[in-house]
Order: structure tokens, then C-alpha cells, then sequence
């Protein structure tokens, strides 16, 4: 069926009415890219298409004292070439400006990117390794999920119909670094292989200090990021030394039960979850300031 | 003729410095309206996918896929396509002028793309060096593979201007002298 109507809501409200309508089949896109090619594909077939691009609000950059605020309607470029967003949030700028190519990433927005849900794109994982909590807007008000609670399958989210992700809150407290590390097994502009975001609190801003908080988050190997949580709360308190690291590589690459895809084999897969997640690790045990240029 | 059955909306848009007025199928890419109703040539479909980079189109002077954009996303908005770098007398553009010099062409299919691309990146970031431009070409892809003549023109074009730049900033030096003697 041909798409029967175009609607671009001015007003938040608007927009979860027209979405939570459930009389008519809708589609919701910001930037429109991952839409696009689902509806070329016949993923999709709305009755109506919901533009959000008319929303007032949903493009700013807020940089707090202990926290970013990342409007949903942001582009994945905007994201990687933000000076201030490169020097806090060095992991989450690096993954996104690895997205697809730079026509992709002009276009494609942060709230979008979680709201498909892709489980091999790169931004996910990062943002769960961060702590990142989505702020969404639905008929009946506001709540906020973690992006982990937000992204709960293969393409599948936790919002429900109405609903609108606004904006992503990522904490930045002193003391911590994180660093993303992009696997690819076919060309430049692709999705990864696997990709590894690791982030360590440490009670001081020194290599040295003790570590307070450590996630290690694997994406595009399963329908949704996988972290291993026995195995990085067993790290917190002692040394992120190269010893930490084989002991996180090992634990991660048993834990995780790898899909199979054009990019890599399961058992593939695993051998290079073992390789990455040590590597990543490494780099956060040399200190903060190293991470996010990998 | 159109088809009743298909809905359309109304799209107004900057192409090229000209109004462009259609009535697009709802969620027709706007690559098929430039092509089939707005005589636009250089803009070009391949993998249809966001990947190859045949399609590329600036709107609002950032690169695009024009295979991924719904016509309706480009209401109200400037579309470039590499027909309007051209200047009105017919002057090219000083990218266009690079591929020529470099002959950094085979086919040609793919050159407006590359040019647009190098364009954006240039009008973005007009310190970039031929690295970050090499970077942000990623994207386009050379079935020719004619990437050694197009990244000699990238290359070529980049020290041009940073020449011109040392130019300019001595200039502007001995007019600054030349007001305050001091």
C-alpha cells in the first residue's frame, strides 16, 4: 500500500497523539534514513508517515557540570565533530562519526539511531557503556529509561506506541575515561564486525587511582549491546592492569553466544571479542586522556 | 499520467538557486523527483542504499544521499546539486576545475557525487588538509577505480588553496604596514 499521508507535527504533543493513534498504521522518522530503507526494503508499510523534523527543541547540546544532554533530533555529525562533545565524550564521538559514511551521519539523528535500534550500529553500545539514560515523551508525560531498558532486542525498542525518545542524558563525572573500538571485517563505511566500548571510573583523575566503576559493552554481536556484568563488577577495587584484561577478555568471550552475519561467523566472532575486549582495556589501564581516538 | 491512487503532497524548494515546485508521492525518494520531474542529470542512482554515494546532493550544504531523503524532507529547504556549482557564465567550480586538471575521471559516472562531497567538506571545514578530505570520500565509491587521479586532485586542489590562504594573509599584512607604518 502506498504511504496515504505526510504529517509533520510542530509540537510534542502533537506528535505523540498523532503516534499513539493506534486507528491508523504510523511511522515516526527524524532523520529518515534508516526509515527510508525500510520501507524500500518492505519492512515498512505505513499508512501515515510522522516527520518530527518540525519539532522545535530537539537539536541542542546542553554540556552540565556532571552530565551532557544530547537533543534526539542532533545529527551523528554533529555529535562527532562537537569540540566540546569530542573532549568529554571522546568514545561516544569517535562511534559516531564511524556511522556508515558522511552522508549518512549529516542526516541520521542520536534519537533515531536508538529508536531503530540496529544491533550492529555503532552508538548503542557506547552509550549504554556510558550510563546513558534516555528522557521520553509520551501521552501521558515524561519518563526516563537507561538506554539499555530503551533497546531490549533485535530492532526492538521498550517505547510504546506514542512515544518519543527527546533527548539522552549521558553522565561525564570526573575521573572517568572510555574508549571505543571499531571492528570492521569489509570496507570502511560498514556496519562492524563487533565493536567494544569500555568506561572506567577511578576515584581519582590519575592511572593509578583506584577503580571505582568499570562496563565493558560489546555491540553488533547480538540483538541487543551485551555487557557481562560478574566479570567487570569483579574488577572494580583492583589494578586495570594487563592481568584485568585477560580476565575480562576470557570472561567475555565465553559469556557471549555470537550471531552469525555477513560480517563474521559466531565462532569468529568470539575470537575477536576475546581480542577486542582486551585491547580496549589496555587502553583505558594506561589512564584517562588516551581513550576515544582508537 | 499519475496515479490517483498514490497520495502526493506539495514541495517547495531551493534547487540550485531556482524555486523548484512539485507534487511528490509521499515518501518518493527525492532523488527520483530531481531525476524524473526536475531534469537534474548529475545526481545518479546505483545501490539505491545510502552506500555508493552516486546520488550525492547537498541540502543545506551538507552532503546527502538523495536516495535516503523523502522529497517532502527537503520542503523549505536549498538542494545543490553539482549543475549548480556551476557558475551562470559557465565558470566551473574550483573542485570542478580540480578533477578536470587531474583528469580524475574514467567513466565520469561518479565524479558529480565526489565533487559535491569535496565541496561540503571544504565549505565546512575550509582548514580541512587532503587527509580529512581523503576521509570524508570514503563514502563514494569508483568503479573505475580512478581514486589515485581522484585523490591527486583532492591533493592538488588542498595545496592550492593554502597557497592562496599564505597569499591572502601576506597581503592583508603589507595593506595592515602600509595603514600603520609603526
Amino acid at each position: 500500500m502506498p504511504v496515504a499521508s505526510w504529517l509533520e507535527p510542530t509540537s510534542l504533543d502533537q506528535a505523540c497523539d498523532l503516534l499513539a493513534d493506534d486507528e491508523f498504521e504510523s511511522t515516526a522518522l527524524a532523520g529518515g534514513t534508516a526509515v527510508s530503507l525500510m520501507l524500500k526494503m518492505g519492512f515498512l508499510d505505513p499508512e501515515r508517515l510522522v516527520s518530527l523534523a518540525r519539532l522545535p527543541g530537539l537539536d541542542q547540546i546542553d554540556v552540565g557540570d556532571d552530565h551532557v544532554d544530547i537533543g534526539a533530533a542532533v545529527s551523528l555529525s554533529q555529535v562527532a565533530q562537537h569540540a566540546t562533545l569530542r573532549a568529554c565524550l571522546p568514545s561516544l564521538a569517535t562511534a559516531c562519526a564511524s556511522v556508515g559514511n558522511v552522508r549518512v551521519r549529516n542526516i541520521a539523528t542520536l534519537g533515531g539511531n536508538l529508536a531503530e535500534a540496529d544491533y550492529a550500529s555503532d552508538p548503542p553500545a557506547v552509550l549504554v557503556s556510558l550510563g546513558a539514560v534516555c528522557v521520553i515523551r509520551g501521552p501521558s508525560g515524561e519518563r526516563r529509561a537507561g538506554v539499555e531498558d530503551v533497546v531490549v532486542g533485535h530492532y526492538t525498542t521498550s517505547l510504546e506506541p506514542g512515544e518519543l525518545i527527546t533527548s539522552v542524558r549521558i553522565p561525564t563525572p570526573p575521573g572517568r575515561s572510555a574508549t571505543y573500538l571499531k571492528y570492521l571485517t569489509r570496507s570502511s563505511e560498514d556496519r562492524p564486525c563487533i565493536g567494544v566500548a569500555a568506561r572506567v571510573d577511578r576515584a581519582e583523575a590519575r592511572p593509578d587511582a583506584s577503580v571505582t566503576g568499570l562496563d565493558v559493552v560489546v555491540g553488533a554481536v547480538a540483538g541487543t549491546p551485551q555487557r557481562v556484568a560478574e566479570a567487570t563488577e569483579a574488577e572494580v577495587g583492583r589494578p586495570l592492569d594487563r592481568a584485568a584484561a585477560d580476565r575480562l577478555a576470557t570472561a567475555y568471550a565465553e559469556a557471549i553466544d555470537p550471531i552469525d552475519d555477513a560480517r563474521g561467523s559466531s565462532w569468529y566472532r568470539t575470537q575477536m571479542i576475546e581480542v577486542f575486549v582486551r585491547r580496549a582495556v589496555i587502553e583505558l589501564s594506561d589512564g584517562p586522556g588516551r581513550g576515544g581516538t582508537a | 499520467m499519475p496515479d490517483p491512487e498514490v497520495a502526493t503532497t506539495k514541495v517547495r524548494f531551493d534547487l540550485n538557486g531556482s524555486v523548484a515546485a512539485v507534487d511528490a508521492p509521499i515518501g518518493q525518494p527525492l532523488l527520483t523527483t530531481l531525476r524524473e520531474g526536475l531534469g537534474i542529470r548529475s545526481a545518479r542512482g546505483t545501490c539505491g542504499v545510502g552506500v555508493c554515494g552516486t546520488c550525492t546532493v547537498l541540502v543545506d550544504g551538507r552532503a546527502a544521499s538523495a536516495c535516503l531523503l523523502m522529497t517532502q524532507q527537503v520542503d523549505g529547504r536549498e538542494v545543490v546539486t553539482s549543475e549548480g556549482l556551476v557558475g551562470d557564465h559557465g565558470e566551473l567550480d574550483e573542485v570542478q576545475d580540480a578533477f578536470l586538471g587531474a583528469n580524475a575521471f574514467q567513466c565520469s559516472f561518479c565524479i558529480p557525487a565526489m565533487v559535491l562531497t569535496v565541496r561540503a567538506h571544504l565549505d565546512e571545514h575550509p582548514d580541512a588538509d587532503a587527509e580529512d578530505v581523503r576521509e570524508a570520500l570514503a563514502g563514494n565509491l569508483c568503479r573505475c577505480g580512478s581514486y589515485p587521479e581522484i585523490l591527486a586532485a583532492v591533493d592538488e586542489l588542498v595545496a592550492a588553496r593554502a597557497a592562496d590562504d599564505v597569499a591572502a594573509r601576506a597581503a592583508d599584512d603589507a595593506a595592515v604596514d602600509r595603514e600603520d607604518p609603526r
